[in-house]
């Protein structure tokens, strides 16, 4: 069953800064770290007018259960009179889950400049990682195979998730998304939903270097997630996400994104850093 | 008042998760207490309420109100998470009973894994290039509006580049680096990331502004820094010279995003450091229409 964007994103107003979000029925697992994000997005919308998200920043503390709604509780740190801060704690079982703090600006314009988007073919030319052989794609949330045809995302990698060979990879892989439903017009929404995707496959690229075909697949965890909202963004549109790891250690990878639109504007940039735990390699020859 | 680094980086403790700190004055000539500061100083109060041997690996904060260097700065912590590996931290800097700069932390047991960076950049060693007090000389030779007596930047401070941070009418590439050691003694690793974190504020941002031919010291210019994210790749020993290589990847809607890698001298990746500013423009003929 594909994930219901639509109404994950729909929260309900428990209070003047209260909100609870649910996760659509799911077979098992810990909740999507993109999911908490989006929603935690949307918890701070729900007290801000008129202006946009230009910047969030959260962590993940405990997984998210998806037997149960999440609470967001939001903090109106400061309302000035161009920007707006937002705190979002969303909470499960008495427990802090993740926290978020957000910035929000009324429009302006201003001078502008940006990185050149990567070269890269068509979305249509790459296979859709759904229908990639489990084995092929490197990493899901939970390890679950069916994760792409679970997310509410068409997502084709431009480069293979998993190398052919087991030669090292680059820490750097790129892929095309969309939403598979579009979403009405609300800019609310469509940042949201590519917080959502921002967190999709962004660890892969610090695994990338260090995976093997052969090897059991790592223990992960994302730390943390940031987003800056450069453009306006129209997520029912196809959108080129660079992602690369300029760095690993200390069982962390560090990962930052780009995400342009299909017109070559970068509309996002994103940083994640993810634990990730491999198991020691088997012994030679087993 | 503080002196030093070292004495602005120790925090006097008023209640377990309660710190109070002081400012070392107007670094770049501004009433405004200098961003790096608060970030540091948050990081030393985080530190504060972090009980074991855990190690800070990562950093997001936000400037909401300017802060006043005549007044002290008081640090809440909230113990947000402590698990078995990781633990979050939450802190608030106020002044006047109002929020100036919050943060999130988190903090990692220490443990080893997969390893891989990016290489460092060429760059010629810090010794003999420009000191940070020469480029702002320079910066201030340009300046249209007025500004106070320079409180010396406390670290050893080199900028790279022919041009560092802006020039009016040079529309220049974001790219810029900067070297920079602290040589005073600090007091533990959590002294030296906070260090650290006080570094990566210098410079950062202008990377945005480089390309827009507008003077960092413009009076059409007003740019405030909004966010402040660091990641601590490795242990840090400010002792040493550290590169901090900037860029700007992008800037629209009157706000601009810096980046950076921080190198250790022999080309460990130590840090890296993301910024977003308020970079808007008004040029001289709008503000004379001004009452």
């Amino acid at each position: 069953m594909t994930f219901d964007l639509r109404a994950a994103l729909t929260l309900e107003q428990l209070e003047i800064n209260l909100f609870r979000g649910r996760t659509p029925p799911r077979e098992r697992g810990r909740i999507f770290g993109g999911q908490v994000i989006a929603q935690a997005l949307m918890a701070a919308y729900g007290t801000v007018e008129d202006r946009l998200c230009h910047s969030l920043h959260g962590y993940f503390m405990r997984p998210g259960d998806p037997s149960v709604p999440i609470i967001f509780d939001v903090d109106r740190s400061r309302d000035g009179r161009s920007f707006a801060t937002r705190r979002v704690v969303a909470i499960q079982h008495g427990q802090q889950i993740f926290n978020l703090a957000a910035s929000f600006h009324v429009p302006e314009t201003g001078a502008e400049h940006q990185a050149p988007m990567p070269k890269t073919g068509a979305p249509e030319t790459y296979p859709q990682a759904s229908e990639l052989r489990a084995e092929k794609v490197a990493l899901m949330p939970d390890g679950q195979s069916a994760f792409y045809n679970y997310i509410p995302v068409e997502w084709r990698f431009v480069d293979p998730p998993i190398p052919a060979e087991d030669d090292p990879a680059p820490a750097r892989q790129r892929a095309w998304f969309r939403l598979r439903e579009p979403l009405s017009e609300d800019p609310r929404l469509h940042q949201a939903a590519l917080a959502y995707c921002s967190d999709v496959a962004l660890i892969g690229a610090a695994i990338r270097p260090h995976r093997r075909s052969h090897a059991a697949r790592p223990q992960t965890a994302s730390l943390d997630h940031a987003m800056w909202f450069h453009r306006p963004v129209d997520a029912n549109q196809w959108h080129l996400y660079e992602m690369q790891s300029p760095s690993a250690s200390g069982a962390r990878g560090f990962n930052l994104g780009a995400i342009y639109s299909q017109a070559g504007a970068l509309v996002a940039n994103a940083a994640q850093e993810d634990l990730i735990r491999f198991a020691p390699d088997p012994p030679k020859g087993v | 008042m503080p002196s030093t680094l070292r004495e602005l980086l120790t925090l006097e403790r008023l209640d377990r998760d309660l710190f109070r700190g002081g400012n070392i004055g107007r670094i770049g000539g501004s009433s405004r207490i200098f961003g790096g500061q608060v970030v540091a100083q948050s990081l030393m109060a985080a530190y504060g309420a972090v009980e074991d041997e855990r190690v800070c690996h990562s950093l997001h904060g936000y400037f909401m109100r300017p802060g006043d260097v005549e007044r002290p700065i008081i640090f809440q912590v909230d113990r947000a998470f402590d698990g078995g590996s990781f633990a979050t931290r939450r802190v608030v800097a106020m002044q006047e009973g109002r929020q100036i700069f919050n943060m999130a932390a988190s903090f990692q047991r220490p443990e080893t894994g997969f390893e891989h960076q990016t290489p460092m950049p060429q760059s010629p060693p810090p010794e003999g290039l420009t000191t940070l007090a020469e480029a702002q000389a320079v910066l201030r030779g340009e300046a249209d509006r007025p500004y106070s007596t320079e409180t010396a930047f406390p670290a050893d401070f080199r900028v790279v580049d022919e041009i560092p941070f802006t020039r009016a009418g040079h529309a220049l590439s974001p790219p810029q680096k900067a070297w920079f050691r602290v040589r005073e003694p600090l007091e533990g690793l959590a002294m030296h990331q906070a260090a650290l974190a006080y570094c990566s504020d210098m410079v950062l941002l202008s990377s945005a502004i480089r390309p827009h031919g507008v003077s960092l010291r413009s009076r059409a210019l007003q740019h405030a820094s909004l966010d402040h994210t660091l990641y601590f790749l490795h242990p840090v020993d400010l002792g040493r010279w550290h590169l901090h290589a900037m860029d700007s990847p992008a800037a629209a809607g009157a706000r601009g995003l810096a980046t950076g890698s921080i190198y250790r001298e022999d080309g460990l990746m130590v840090g890296a450091s993301m910024q977003e500013g308020l970079m808007r423009y008004r040029p001289p003929s709008e503000n004379a229409a001004k009452p």
